[in-house]
């Protein structure tokens, strides 16, 4: 018996030793945290809230994610003295349940689609002290539910984007385009060289056919604009309006044919997303472009990792969009506590902005960050965004109940060589079944 | 003589039968009898379950009242506007694409197992011959699909990665994308099937063989009979009934088919099978309702064969 105990003391001692040893290098802070501490300090206005006020915190983020929030909210604890409780979780009705037992967090980091979900139980963004001003109109409009802002925009991930090589554009003298009609000519340029332009690979598995539609939902963001993309969320516009049409075939004259893009249809469906990607950084490369989201760079360095940003590899927002498209989370707040208030008026000000852009936790739609990034592509990426107009989820995850899924496989079949027309009418029939509901 | 005295707890009573089965009883009702009622009572409701099918309904378009939700697993890959179309789409649809498994996918393992069985019969290396037929079928579905997604790649690039195209390409021809192929990748997804399954009905059907008294044979070709007729007249009739097993075992086994279509075109380009859009409506698209339909639809095309089998099985037992 006395010889367990002595060994489980051992063990907690030696546990102690390696804690202590861990925890002042931990917390230490970095020269460059105290610089900005000092100026932090005096710029937060803590809105009247104690040493020791608790806010309750509900998020979806983890690990990195997460470390990337704590580093945000920094300045702002140690300035207030705010005792935060968070808690991360991806189950949202774990949220739901809560909102409705009446025992809601303070603070929810979570989608926009539930804004409109708790609008009975959120406190006003302009109650709690919101620096308005920082914050594009759009913004506040995809915010606003019946007239009332309720929810701040705090990181935006657009995908509104196309990769390149700048490398291989400067040897074979093309230019960036800037509009749509440029970069028609330009595809039809590179033809005309006889490159290939697009590579449009969108193999997934089961989801095959993503790569597509948000292509696509970005012609629709040229042609037709943001709102009409959120109608067809919203149900007003049926899947199967000309306007869409357009699109899809605009999308289909490259995506079928090998003039335009790696392998021609066939290609189209049997290429990897990721592959896809790969074939415009190969030597010599298959393709000049690839439309995808931001993850793409992460693709590249893991298999070209000597290419640099901005010469072996980057990209540019669609041109010629009239909004851009992708992930956006939103702060809403059930507590209108002066703790909270300090929150939303820290995360809304300049400062708030700027830390976001710091820490570089994707972009903030905060203005005041919009040129504080260090990171080149978040930097290139947030210029994209300080010129949008608008801001659209992805259509098939914003529709419920196999709209998704639906317009998957739509767009598999047409670009095999379905009959447009009929994929339409049906995806316009499960649209509407689909909102209905 | 003196009756024997029984003790009263030897007695058995009309209880004690029952107190054996129970442990048994409890298990099947809590993971079979529930959840198959639960599943037939869900597919009669909305896609939460909150609401009849009922109330799915449209005000435009057809509407079968509360067997909505098997209006839409039977209807809504058909594409109804003309009987042609309707023909035409019923081939290429979930249904009459699990229609081609069977029959191809059955006589296919079936056949060949058959004829490896009596094959290897006659030579020395059998057993290294039945292990390697019978080796895939230590590989998951979903490495199988996996391996032969490799096998069937189509690349664009200066390399070919799968071997049919990098052989198709070395002979100077045009690479075949053979899973978006509308058409052929039904068929090359069977092979997959087929190579997976010999093993199985090899294994199954050589036992049987082996069981055919060798008198038989013997006399059959002192008679004068060939071979084939040996096979055809003798070894078949013998073994016809393990044949028939292998056969039913086979349809059950293809009817639940999922995982090599959901890991190889993911029920893409005409390659849907009545499993895979299962999964697909309840676990993508959350349709409880329609995932359940499709459910209880192909536990009933099923329960035929399972009958097949086990009345087959009981007169068996009976003949021993």
């Amino acid at each position: 018996m006395k010889k367990q105990t002595l060994v489980i003391l051992s063990v907690l001692m030696v546990f102690a030793f390696v804690l202590a040893a861990c925890g002042p290098t931990a917390t230490e802070p970095t020269e460059e945290m105290v610089e900005t501490e000092e100026v932090v300090t005096s710029e937060i206005d803590c809105m009247g809230a104690q040493a020791g006020d608790e806010i309750n915190m509900l998020y979806q983020w983890s690990g990195g994610e997460e470390e990337n929030l704590n580093n945000i909210l920094r300045p702002f604890v140690e300035a207030c003295g705010v005792v935060i409780n968070p808690e991360s979780t991806r189950d949202q009705a774990l949220l739901d349940t809560r909102v409705q037992a009446g025992t809601p967090p303070d603070i929810t980091f979570w989608n926009v689609t539930q804004l409109t979900q708790y609008q009975d139980s959120l406190i006003p963004m302009t109650d709690l002290g919101v620096h308005e001003e920082n914050y594009a109109d759009y913004w506040k409009s995809i915010g606003t539910v019946d007239g009332v802002w309720l929810g701040l925009p705090v990181k935006a991930d657009p995908k509104t984007l196309v990769w390149y090589s700048p490398a291989e554009f400067s040897a074979a003298g093309y230019d960036v385009p800037t509009t749509w009609d440029e970069l028609d000519a330009l595809v039809e340029q590179m033809v005309a060289d006889g490159v290939v332009p697009w590579s449009l690979g969108m193999e997934s598995g089961d989801a095959t056919g993503w790569t597509g539609t948000d292509f696509i939902q970005d012609i629709m963001l040229v042609q037709q604009g943001p709102e009409y993309v959120m109608g067809i969320i919203d149900g007003t516009i049926p899947y199967n309006d000309p306007g869409v049409k357009a699109a899809w075939e605009t999308y289909g004259k490259w995506a079928m044919s090998d003039m335009y893009t790696v392998g021609g249809a066939a290609g189209t469906v049997s290429i990897g997303f990721n592959d896809a990607i790969l074939k415009v950084f190969s030597t010599p490369p298959e393709a000049m472009m690839v439309k995808q989201s931001g993850f793409a760079g992460g693709t590249v360095l893991e298999t070209y990792a000597d290419l640099v940003f901005g010469e072996g590899y980057g990209f540019f927002g669609v041109p010629g969009a009239q909004g851009l498209q992708g992930g956006s989370d939103w702060m809403m707040s059930f507590s209108d506590s002066d703790a909270v208030k300090a929150l939303v008026a820290y995360l809304s000000s300049n400062l708030g902005g700027e830390t976001w852009a710091q820490v570089g936790f994707d972009l903030t739609p905060n203005m005041g960050g919009a040129s504080a990034y260090t990171d080149p592509a978040l930097l290139k990426k947030a210029e994209i965004l300080a010129n949008a107009t608008g801001f659209t989820p992805d259509i098939g995850d914003s529709i419920p109940g196999g709209f998704g899924s639906a317009e998957f496989a739509g767009i598999t079949e047409y670009v095999n060589g379905g009959d447009l027309d009929s994929i339409l009418d049906n995806l316009a029939e499960v649209q509407a079944e689909a909102l209905a509901q | 003589m003196a009756k024997p005295r029984v003790s009263a707890v030897m007695k058995q009573g009309k209880l004690t039968p029952w107190l054996y089965l129970l442990p048994a009883l409890i298990v099947m009702s809590f993971f079979i009898v529930y959840p198959m009622i639960n599943t037939v009572a869900l597919s009669f409701q909305n896609k939460d379950s909150t609401a009849s099918a009922a109330t799915t309904c449209r005000d435009t378009g057809p509407c079968w009242g509360i067997f909505e939700n098997y209006r839409y697993a039977l209807t809504a890959e058909l594409d109804t506007t003309s009987l042609q179309s309707t023909w035409q789409s019923f081939w290429t649809s979930s249904y009459g694409n699990t229609l081609k498994w069977i029959a191809f996918m059955v006589s296919g393992t079936v056949i060949l197992g058959l004829l490896i069985a009596v094959l290897v019969d006659r030579v020395k290396y059998e057993p290294l011959a039945k292990a390697i037929i019978f080796m895939p079928m230590a590989i998951s579905f979903v490495g199988a699909g996996v391996i032969w997604k490799f096998m069937y790649s189509f690349g664009t690039g200066q390399v070919q990665i799968g071997l049919l195209n990098a052989i198709i390409t070395g002979l100077g021809f045009d690479p075949v994308p053979f899973l978006s192929t509308v058409g052929l990748n039904t068929f090359m997804l069977i092979v997959v099937g087929v190579w997976m399954w010999t093993g199985f009905c090899m294994t199954v059907l050589s036992s049987a063989l082996k069981s055919v008294p060798g008198e038989l044979l013997e006399a059959a070709r002192i008679d004068g009979a060939s071979e084939i007729q040996v096979f055809f007249r003798i070894m078949l009739p013998i073994i016809s009934p393990t044949v028939v097993v292998v056969i039913t075992t086979m349809v059950i086994n293809v009817l639940k088919l999922f995982d090599i279509v959901y890991v190889m075109t993911g029920g893409n380009f005409n390659t849907q099978v009545i499993a895979n859009r299962m999964y697909t409506e309840m676990y993508k698209n959350f349709q409880t309702g329609r995932g359940t339909a499709i459910a209880v639809i192909l536990i009933l095309a099923i329960v035929p064969f399972i009958f097949m089998n086990i009345k087959r099985f009981m007169a068996q037992e009976a003949m021993r």
